[in-house]
């Protein structure tokens, strides 16, 4: 049976690697191994882009990174930055901490990702993204050829049409709500935004997550990130109810964070 | 010795760098990393919960009074994911944690390094584990 095609993916890979690095220094002795981690960060398994029977890319795994977390322009060339309105300016100078929705539990939209698993099922009519954190949630992308709505409800991770262009999963979305940040630096979007991500798997242990950001309610044009995510082969998503002791919004301090793309 | 310090002072900068990162809110919002405290005392709840584990330490003032302190870890996925288990650290333990203080004043911290009786260390600093 094909239909169930089971494609993991994950969270921000640039920033696990370097995570992880002061993780491997402190790795508890006698504890379970994690996945091997050579120099800096977990070593991403070698080998071939996989695909399925049928000749379709192959997505399956646990993935950790692949969007942004603290800082959008992380997923620009360095030095670069986005190209935000007068208008977007002000949106986001509004912003204060203690408000970012991922400090308060709800969930991160697109492209941003919490630093958590994620997994991809991949079916005949639906590719489905499973989140573990933040929050324990998931998106539905519709691979059966239909359209957008034409006046969709604005929600959270917005109505989301996909289709394979080779071994790239392309999926354009739309009717998206203006709540969400992009990032803990609390870059904001509106009701227009319209994002286009492709998802290569370069390699085995690889996915290339690239992110086309429309939103002329913010930025004066549309910009281009790229992040990347590695597989996690010995890991499964855990469950991750955010809800549950969330003790630190209310203490967040001062306006949203401060540049880390210089 | 320099050599050492030169180590110190890296693996300091790469925390510092690295710290925004990785949990589901800015750490540099909610604690303060130019303050970091250290205090001992007495285990008094571990709450094995996401977003964060945390545990809670009764630890007297200069002046006698006990002032339960709030520590947040990384969540537990991060932790079990490194190896501790829900049982790493138990009510009653004595233990002498290092950590940054929450910005607002409370009674409130991150914990960076968790160090029982017997000298034994439990548990990673929560920024650099992220998650």
């Amino acid at each position: 049976m094909k239909s169930l095609r089971i494609l993991a993916t994950a969270a921000p890979a640039l920033f696990l690697l370097a995570s992880s690095l002061p993780l491997a220094a402190q790795a508890p002795a006698g504890a379970a191994p994690a996945p091997a981690r050579a120099g800096r960060g977990p070593q991403r398994p070698q080998g071939p882009t996989p695909h399925f029977a049928d000749g379709m890319v192959d997505l399956s795994g646990v993935w950790n990174g692949g969007g942004p977390v603290g800082d959008i322009e992380q997923g620009l060339p360095k030095g670069e930055h986005a190209p935000l309105s007068e208008a977007g300016k002000k949106m986001m100078a509004a912003k204060q901490s203690k408000d970012d929705p991922e400090a308060n539990c709800l969930p991160t939209g697109i492209p941003r990702i919490a630093p958590y698993p994620w997994r991809i099922v991949q079916t005949p009519t639906h590719v489905f993204i499973l989140f573990e954190g933040n929050i324990h949630s998931f998106r539905q992308i519709f691979m059966d050829g239909r359209k957008h709505p034409d006046d969709p409800d604005p929600t959270w991770y917005g109505h989301s049409v996909g289709h394979y262009e080779k071994d790239t999963l392309v999926v354009d979305t739309v009717g998206f709500n203006d709540k969400f940040w992009f990032d803990f630096r609390g870059h904001p979007h509106t009701e227009q935004l319209h994002t286009v991500e492709r998802f290569t798997r370069k390699d085995l242990g690889t996915l290339e997550v690239e992110t086309e950001i429309t939103d002329p309610g913010a930025y004066t044009k549309p910009f281009t990130i790229k992040f990347t995510a590695s597989l996690r082969p010995k890991e499964e998503l855990m469950e991750y109810i955010c809800q549950e002791n969330q003790q630190d919004a209310q203490h967040l301090q001062g306006a949203a964070g401060t540049p880390q793309n210089p | 010795m320099k050599k050492n310090i030169c180590i110190l002072i890296a693996a300091a900068g790469l925390f510092t760098a690295s710290a925004p990162l990785f949990a589901h809110h800015s750490f540099a919002s909610e604690y303060d990393s130019a303050k970091p405290i250290e205090v001992t005392g007495t285990v008094t709840k571990v709450e094995w919960t996401n977003p964060h584990a945390r545990f809670y330490v009764d630890v007297k003032d200069p002046s006698g009074k006990v002032l339960n302190w709030n520590f947040e870890l990384a969540s537990p996925n991060v932790l079990i994911r490194q190896g501790w288990t829900r049982h790493s650290l138990k009510e009653g333990d004595q233990i002498v944690v290092k950590g940054n203080r929450a910005k607002d004043g409370a009674t409130m911290a991150n914990a960076a390094t968790v160090t029982l009786a017997d000298g034994k260390k439990v548990f990673a600093r929560s920024q650099t584990d992220g998650q």
